[in-house]
């Protein structure tokens, strides 16, 4: 039992007036609206037993008006980073910027200095692609990397305005029951996916795993994986 | 053949063929071609020999570089946003300051940074719904959640004897990175059979694009001990829910995802 449980249940109500938005979609108010606002992160296998790794960013979302979204800034530095110790710290990069309507990818490399701030990579060219419109344009590297950037459907789903009425104290019955999908589900029932409809700024590669080496960075359960983060950085 | 070697034939050429425009970077030494010093040309070349895949660049009379010019990349790059798992900062942090201080962090720092204020917002979200059911706030609490049983084996009483506390929790979710197994396949968190065994768990090896994310992470924090501690039970049989629904939001996938690359579906 906390001594503070009650200034904290007001702050909760309080919370109220806050818009939020996961799964990172606009969740702060430094970096919310901007070019540079990460919508969200996947890390994957792109099929069972492939010896490839897909990272897929995606970066702006127009799931609710007036937000940046529909064109990649030049002055915003895309960076997953890969860990494969378990201490946390990066120990390889990939970074994608875009110039002049392609999005140019470096690494994967040891970044030159690890933390918060960096540079590109220039001297580690992984390749380049031409920013699609609505049809996926994809660049296959002489090393078998698969490389996109450009407009997406945002995948994400979450019933986010319920959800704010929840941690708002405003919902005594918690979340809504599943609608029936078969048809238009708007009435104030059953749940609504918010980002039904929405799109988002997605770059993805896909990269065979020897590129990015062996790890000895392990999950609770044991099992070998690598550890992993996005950032966007800005020009300055 | 040594580099050194390569380099001599290539300056021996370079005398040979006037007209080109010959450097010594090495860059461009290994791959030549006999063709590129043959005074005429021919091949791939895209001047007398220069240009193409195989010679060196031409310059001048109108001829274009062989490579492009690499556009500007200089200056210097300060992290403004961040994000690991998904909904962690969204969900944990409890106001403006601690999310915009979340985005402006590193991993290796921020468990000892964020552990204590997602704890405190982990109860404060308990809190919310003691006030609405008319219970004291200091009774409603996180309960150790599935994750005990499934980690360490179920006992008797379930999660009372492999218990993953509110700090536990937390701690490993403070520790904000999304954990990818190379060579395995890709499950955000499946529970296996469920209560109380949950034979074939897995989880934490990825997240792919169909994986309900909102749903495990409310599982986790209002599920308690069976992953259903919350989720609009009727206790009193009289038809309606006396208890909040909050480990699943009620929705699914809506946007198109493809099997190929590059997953995502056209923008609508």
């Amino acid at each position: 039992m906390k001594k503070s449980k009650l200034f904290m249940g007001l702050g909760a109500i309080a919370l109220v007036a806050v818009l939020l938005v996961a799964a990172d979609h606009i969740d702060a108010p430094g970096s919310m609206g901007t070019t540079a606002d990460i919508a969200d992160f996947y890390a994957f296998e792109p099929e069972v037993g492939s010896d490839n790794t897909v990272f897929a960013v995606d970066l702006q979302s127009n799931v609710l008006p007036d937000l940046a979204y529909g064109t990649f800034d030049e002055n915003v530095l895309l960076e997953i980073n890969i860990d494969r110790t378990g201490d946390l710290v990066e120990d390889l990069v990939i970074q994608a910027i875009p110039r002049d309507g392609k999005m140019y990818f470096f690494g994967p490399i040891a970044p030159n200095e690890t933390g918060l701030n960096g540079t590109v990579m220039v001297d580690s060219p992984l390749g380049s692609v031409d920013i699609s419109a609505e049809t996926a344009i994809v660049e296959t590297t002489d090393g078998g990397v698969k490389l996109f950037a450009g407009p997406r459907q945002d995948a994400f789903y979450f019933d986010f305005f319920q959800f704010n009425a929840v941690i708002g104290g405003n919902a005594p019955l918690g979340f809504k029951p599943a609608g029936d999908a078969s048809t238009t589900d708007d009435d104030d029932e059953t749940a609504v996916d918010t980002f039904d409809g929405a799109n988002t700024m997605s770059i993805v590669i896909e990269i065979p795993n020897s590129l990015l080496g062996e790890t000895t960075a392990t999950n609770v359960l044991s099992l070998p994986v690598y550890k992993t983060w996005v950032t966007t950085n800005v020009k300055q | 053949m040594k580099l050194l070697n390569i380099k001599y034939m290539f300056l021996s050429l370079c005398a040979v063929a006037a007209l080109a425009s010959c450097n010594n970077d090495d860059e461009f030494e290994a791959g030549l071609q006999a063709t590129c010093g043959d005074g005429i040309m021919n091949g791939t070349e895209t001047g007398v020999d220069c240009g193409g895949p195989s010679c060196i660049p031409c310059e001048g009379d109108g001829m274009e570089p062989m490579e492009p010019v690499m556009p500007d990349f200089t200056g210097t790059y300060a992290q403004v946003d961040f994000m690991g798992r998904p909904g962690i900062n969204t969900v944990l942090s409890a106001d403006g300051d601690i999310k915009n201080l979340h985005n402006m962090s590193i991993p290796s720092e921020m468990q000892a940074t964020f552990q204590a204020d997602f704890e405190a917002r982990l109860e404060a979200y308990h809190d919310v719904y003691a006030n609405i059911l008319g219970a004291d706030p200091a009774a409603v609490n996180y309960e150790p959640n599935i994750l005990g049983d499934i980690l360490n084996g179920p006992m008797d009483d379930g999660y009372t004897n492999n218990p993953v506390s509110a700090t536990v929790l937390t701690t490993v979710l403070s520790n904000d990175v999304l954990e990818v197994a190379p060579n395995l396949p890709t499950t955000y968190f499946n529970g296996g059979s469920g209560a109380p065994n949950y034979e074939g768990a897995i989880g934490l090896t990825g997240r792919a694009p169909q994986d309900d994310v909102i749903d495990v992470s409310l599982i986790l924090l209002f599920g308690g001990g069976n992953g259903a501690r919350f989720s609009g039970q009727d206790t009193d049989d009289d038809g309606m829910a006396d208890l909040p629904r909050l480990t699943s939001d009620g929705v699914g996938l809506t946007a198109t995802i493809s099997t190929t690359f590059p997953y995502l579906g056209a923008p609508e």
